[in-house]
């Protein structure tokens, strides 16, 4: 297993064309940070600053022959994570810039499937652009722009200068609708300290979900089957491993389809270690990660990013994987 | 171990730390060169030649000298004696693939293959998706170019391009053709080879690899496909009707190490192997005795490479070890 020091962070910004996502990449390559990164662009010629270690492909996404449905990953991203190793030590990150419409399932999915991929970095972070302004219309018009939301580690809801405060806090609402659990930045012009961005460690889920207070919704709140949205569930007593490893092995299985993200930092039985478990679609990873921190007693949290989330049907799963 | 496991290299070998990834190695007859991820290439008595602003990603050994191709968007040539100098440049695009053929040469940008003849550019090949391997067939008369969902076999000299389409679904990532050109083989996202015999089309699948297989190549008078990408060497017999329905035999190994690069001997049946802890290895087909090498520590095994007349074997590995050992009777 590698050292995840050793490993390459990788950040994957996302929003439509117009959001303000070169705005921010142009921002990120410019500021002063001291850091160097390679960044993998689609649309060149946008990209108004000078960076040696720019790389222009065409997405190539397609399907893996692993039976498994909904298994897509970016066979160009493969490709040039295996040329930029060989330049090993020469840059600190790696930016994945996708195209507006492009859904993050398989750019996020290549970090879990390929090994050469995943032995040498790490998706730090998924980093959606939106604008606020023409957010609605887009939630309206398609089904990525609520996909790129449901992915997010980090939002950035740019053009607040365009919109009312009571548009602003509409549009934010609809935001946390789909995804409650990313950090929302305001911004116009894309002006964002690049920490906020860069580095997050979103993927080791360790903050996100330590941020995140736990549903307290009710069970008969009524939801909209269609839409995207997002629930978490809470745990004091010990989950049973094997017991766990069964029921999400099924439920991806059978539901991996509508389960965008799914992500999770289990209190395994006898353990003193946290088990991080994230998936996405139906391809889930998990590794035991530090101790939990001193003071805090140990418990699980799972959350769930998707369409069709049914919250007594999960809640009820969840906690027959309770130990004893 | 290591001291007896370094045995050839310390009494036929030189070496030098050249501090890059050594993305591959290559001859030109008795002329080696290695391909660095800094953008150097290392050739004959470590004469070091600034070959790419960047690094380099593909080698080829060609009629009187090294093409190489970059991610700085250039295809460039390397003499012997002598500098650089630049075929073609494809700006932000990197230069993935290159194949050599005597005088023929080739590189792939994207999904195009380009084919020069004598510094003259010859043609233009389109293919459905990025070329991911690249390779001319032993007489020089077909190239092969994997892709998403096959491979593609064109004639080089055609008027008229009428390809031969290879069709598989999934991701190829690598080419191979027979010597004798009786089969095209790709290696797969899937951990496994995929193979066509071209007399009548017959797919072959052969799997079972608990990695990629990044490297592969048929023995001289293609009998034996040999591939990387397990814990051992592992050949599959292209006789007698294989490999379909047929084992592969296995060699050398079994340490839970992956063999990250092979290198059939271009006389005998012999094969030189990498693996991921360093160790190189030369096992005799036939008697299945394995000689070792070179000794675990350098670093993965990233390039190897036989001389012309397979006298002699270049090594280099991921974390800059590079070695020239000389097998030649004495």
């Amino acid at each position: 297993m590698s050292d995840p020091a050793d490993l390459i962070p990788v950040t994957v910004l996302t929003g439509y064309l117009g959001a303000g996502k070169t705005t921010l990449l142009n921002r990120i390559l410019t500021e002063n940070h001291g850091k160097k990164y390679a960044v993998i662009i689609n649309e060149f010629g946008e990209l108004g600053v000078d960076n040696d270690l720019v790389v222009d492909t065409d997405e190539e996404v397609f399907e893996m022959n692993n039976g498994c449905i909904c298994c897509t990953v970016r066979g160009d991203l493969i490709r040039i994570v295996g040329g930029l190793v060989k330049r090993r030590g020469k840059f600190d990150g790696i930016i994945v810039e996708t195209t507006g419409l492009a859904n993050p399932a398989p750019v996020a999915q290549t970090f879990f499937v390929d090994e050469g991929v995943r032995s040498r970095t790490r998706l730090d972070a998924i980093v959606t652009v939106v604008d606020a302004k023409n957010l609605p219309a887009r939630l309206a018009d398609s089904t990525e722009a609520a996909a790129q939301l449901a992915f997010a580690d980090v939002i950035l809801l740019n053009k607040t200068d365009l919109v009312t405060p009571a548009e602003l806090e509409s549009v934010e609402a609809e935001i946390r609708k789909i995804n409650r659990f990313a950090k929302i930045h305001r911004t116009e012009k894309s002006a964002v300290d690049v920490t906020a961005v860069l580095n997050q460690g979103a993927f080791d889920l360790q903050r996100i979900l330590s941020d995140v207070q736990p549903d307290f919704l009710t069970d008969s709140e009524h939801e909209h089957n269609d839409d995207i949205n997002s629930m978490s569930f809470e745990l004091t007593k010990p989950i049973d491993p094997e017991k766990f490893n069964a029921w999400i092995g099924q439920l991806l299985a059978e539901k991996g389809q509508d389960l965008l993200r799914t992500k999770g930092i289990l209190h395994y039985t006898g353990e003193d270690r946290r088990f991080a478990f994230q998936a996405v679609h139906m391809i889930a990873d998990g590794d035991f990660i530090g101790p939990w921190p001193a003071g805090e007693a140990p418990k699980s949290r799972l959350v769930f990013i998707g369409r069709n989330l049914n919250r007594p049907q999960l809640r009820r799963g969840f906690e027959s994987c309770q130990a004893g | 171990m290591s001291e007896t496991a370094n045995f050839v290299l310390d009494t036929r070998g030189e070496s030098r730390d050249l501090d890059a990834f050594v993305v591959a190695a290559a001859w030109v007859g008795d002329k080696p060169a290695f391909a660095l991820g800094d953008g150097r290439l290392v050739m004959a008595d470590w004469r070091e030649v600034a070959a790419h602003d960047g690094a380099i990603l593909s080698l080829a050994a060609a009629a009187d000298g090294f093409i190489t191709g970059g991610d700085d968007g250039a295809f460039r040539r390397t003499p012997l004696e002598g500098d650089s100098e630049t075929i073609a440049e494809f700006g932000l695009k990197w230069v993935e693939q290159v194949a050599a053929h005597g005088k023929l040469i080739a590189c792939a940008v994207g999904k195009t293959a380009h084919v020069y003849e004598a510094g003259v550019k010859l043609k233009q090949l389109d293919h459905p998706s990025s070329v991911t391997g690249l390779v001319f067939d032993t007489k020089g008369k077909r190239i092969a170019a994997s892709h998403y969902n096959g491979a593609t076999l064109w004639f080089v000299g055609a008027k008229v391009d009428s390809p031969r389409k290879l069709e598989w679904k999934g991701s190829h990532t690598g080419v191979a053709i027979h010597p004798a050109s009786e089969a095209v083989v790709t290696s797969m996202q899937e951990n496994s080879l995929h193979g066509w015999r071209l007399a009548d089309g017959q797919h072959m699948r052969m799997s079972g690899y608990p990695s990629k297989t990044e490297s592969m190549g048929f023995t001289r008078n293609g009998k034996w496909l040999v591939t990387a990408g397990a814990d051992t060497i592992v050949m599959w017999p292209f006789f007698g009707g294989g490999p379909m329905g047929k084992a592969p035999s296995e060699m050398a190994g079994g340490d839970n190490v992956i063999c990250t690069r092979v290198a059939a001997h271009p006389q005998h049946e012999v094969v030189a192997a990498g693996f991921a802890d360093g160790l190189v290895v030369l096992a005799d087909i036939a008697s299945e005795r394995i000689l070792p090498v070179a000794a675990p520590g350098h670093g993965s095994v990233s390039a190897l490479a036989w001389s012309a007349d397979g006298s002699r074997l270049a090594l280099g590995t991921e974390s800059g070890f590079a070695a020239l050992v000389d097998l030649s009777k004495r």
